[in-house]
């Protein structure tokens, strides 16, 4: 369903992504992984609008996608959070999941802010993931754990087809991880597609039926879970060259 | 409109009327005056809330939209007779225009490069003022026909009357329009790019497009206010309508009240202009009263610095809740 052909992006002299290539299959939770610098976040990026690759081009459903602004794109079907939680921080937790709410032409735009079907809709989706009892709190008072959990709830609110997931267990505690997992199984289910990049390999290895790995802005291996933990590729970027790690 | 007035009926209902008998029973010129002035200031500080509030982006040179409608009203009146009073609601239009343009440009920027390229705005419309001397007159200014209906020129006792039902009718537009725009999903989005813009383009909204749209509806009530006052004092010239100063008041009027709140930049407005006049009369035409603006509003800030609007009605929410939670208690 997505198809990154050939991108690159540099920053100044630094080369963050340099003709990487890869693709996420629909119905799939593929695994983004790869050291720190190795481009998954610039990658990320890219596909959702924010930084214009230099080069390459990137399809979503065959379409290409690489010149539109986030907006756009988020209105194609592609949804992401943010590697540290990005909300409407003065913004009660119902409204920041009434925001991302798809909605079209200029009677719309001057309608109601907060609609009662939107409302019913939101607050389903809070039960989803157990924070109904604080659709009316700033979304600053919440916990860190809570605020992941409203982030994601509130990007299903616009109905992607396409979710990526930058480091959904970064910080969280074990039970919440277990719960995050849960919802994406859960949702994969129902047909969403899933990018995960994460640090936490149990998470990865479990979730994930395809991993791509990423070193330098390039990929150098993709496979199955159990594939990817014994190629020495992969363990090379992770833990160094062979000699060094003899040292 | 009917939730409204379901939440603030009673006092909209009292305040409004206030203003509806005002000229009646106050029949001091001077009074007159101050009243027609505050309810400009309430419509500047409100309508500059609309972008300045709601979005966040602080522009210091919204008065280059006051002077350019008071400057086409001025020319529609001296050209083809058009009396303001009608005029400017159709020409605020036009400033509308020019600013969707400005805006589309200027919005490229962000925090305090914005804030820089809104004080550029006021210098350029100023200049072209000037140069353009034989449409505007340049330096010298522009002077209108003494203000009347149909040929006949108000007479002295009564002529500040029909500016204060003018500005009210504009004060209700301009609020009712705030409110709407609140309420609505563009105000929802106005929010969401204050609180975090690339979070809001990257979940569907078109910052752009939101923030050009609050930029124009905020210039509107602007051009058509400075339409209402160049006829006001019947004479403008560059220097006097397109000073950052005008851009200035604005904005510390809505941040005394409560920025981003519907009725903060009306409260600001209604203690502020009230407030210097009374000064300015007291102790002459010194800049004293600039003195006494800088130093209310650092009490302000120091003690409420979320403006006096939102400060009370945390302090009223919390007494509140104190008094729910006592309650259920033994």
């Amino acid at each position: 369903m997505l198809e990154v052909n050939q991108i690159s992006k540099a920053f100044g002299g630094i080369k963050a992504v340099s003709g990487c290539s890869m693709s996420v299959e629909r119905g799939s939770i593929t695994g983004l992984i790869g050291p720190n610098g190795s481009g998954k976040t610039t990658l990320f990026n890219m596909i959702t609008g924010f930084y214009p690759p230099d080069s390459g081009s990137i399809l979503l459903n065959n379409q290409p996608i690489q010149n539109l602004l986030p907006s756009q794109i988020c209105h194609r079907g592609i949804g992401r959070t943010f590697q540290i939680t990005r909300l409407f921080w003065k913004m009660t937790v119902l409204e920041n999941m009434i925001v991302p709410v798809r909605h079209t032409g200029w009677r719309t735009l001057f309608s109601q802010g907060v609609k009662k079907h939107e409302e019913e809709r939101a607050m389903g989706l809070l039960d989803l993931v157990g924070l109904t009892q604080y659709s009316d709190e700033e979304a600053l008072k919440l916990s860190f754990g809570q605020q992941k959990l409203v982030e994601f709830a509130a990007i299903l609110m616009s109905d992607p087809d396409l979710i990526l997931l930058d480091e959904p267990a970064g910080g969280v505690n074990p039970v919440m991880i277990e719960k995050i997992m849960g919802l994406v199984e859960d949702l994969n289910q129902q047909g969403k597609t899933f990018l995960v990049v994460e640090h936490n390999m149990r998470l990865v290895m479990e979730l994930c039926q395809h991993i791509i790995v990423l070193d330098h802005g390039q990929k150098i291996a993709e496979g199955k879970p159990a594939a990817i933990q014994n190629n020495p590729i992969v363990l090379e970027a992770y833990l160094g060259s062979t000699n060094h790690a003899g040292a | 409109m009917k939730r409204l007035l379901s939440s603030n009926g009673l006092w909209i209902g009292i305040a409004l009327l206030a203003l509806l008998i005002f000229p009646l029973i106050q029949r001091s010129q001077y009074y007159q005056h101050v009243m027609v002035m505050t309810m400009m200031a309430a419509v500047l500080a409100s309508s500059w809330n609309i972008l300045g509030g709601y979005a966040g982006y602080t522009s210091l040179g919204h008065a280059a939209f006051f002077g350019l409608g008071g400057y086409l009203v001025a020319l529609a009146h001296n050209y083809f007779g058009w009396h303001p009073f009608v005029s400017t609601w159709f020409l605020g239009f036009v400033v509308l225009g020019v600013a969707l343009v400005l805006g589309w440009i200027s919005l490229r920027t962000h925090g305090s490069a914005f804030v820089v390229v809104t004080i550029a705005m006021v210098f350029i419309f100023r200049l072209v003022a000037l140069n353009l001397s034989n449409i505007t007159n340049g330096a010298r200014g522009l002077t209108q026909p003494r203000p009347g209906w149909g040929g006949v020129p108000w007479s002295p006792e009564f002529i500040k009357v029909p500016f204060h039902y003018i500005m009210l009718i504009l004060l209700c537009i301009t609020i009712f329009a705030s409110w709407r725009i609140r309420q609505s999903k563009f105000g929802l989005g106005l929010i969401a790019i204050r609180e975090d813009e690339g979070k809001a383009e990257a979940v569907g909204i078109n910052t752009m497009l939101y923030k050009v749209l609050a930029f124009g509806f905020s210039a509107y009530f602007m051009g058509v206010a400075g339409g209402i006052y160049s006829y006001f004092f019947t004479y403008i010239d560059p220097q006097f309508i397109f000073d950052v100063f005008t851009g200035v008041t604005m904005v510390l009027i809505a941040i005394l009240g409560g920025r981003g709140t519907l009725w903060g930049p009306v409260l600001g407005a209604f203690i502020m202009e009230p407030l210097g006049n009374w000064v300015i009369g007291t102790f002459g035409g010194t800049q004293i009263h600039l003195t006494i603006f800088g130093g209310v509003l650092l009490v302000v800030m120091l003690f409420m610095p979320q403006g006096i609007l939102p400060t009370l009605s945390d302090a009223i929410r919390q007494r509140k809740k104190a008094g729910m939670v006592k309650a259920p208690s033994p």
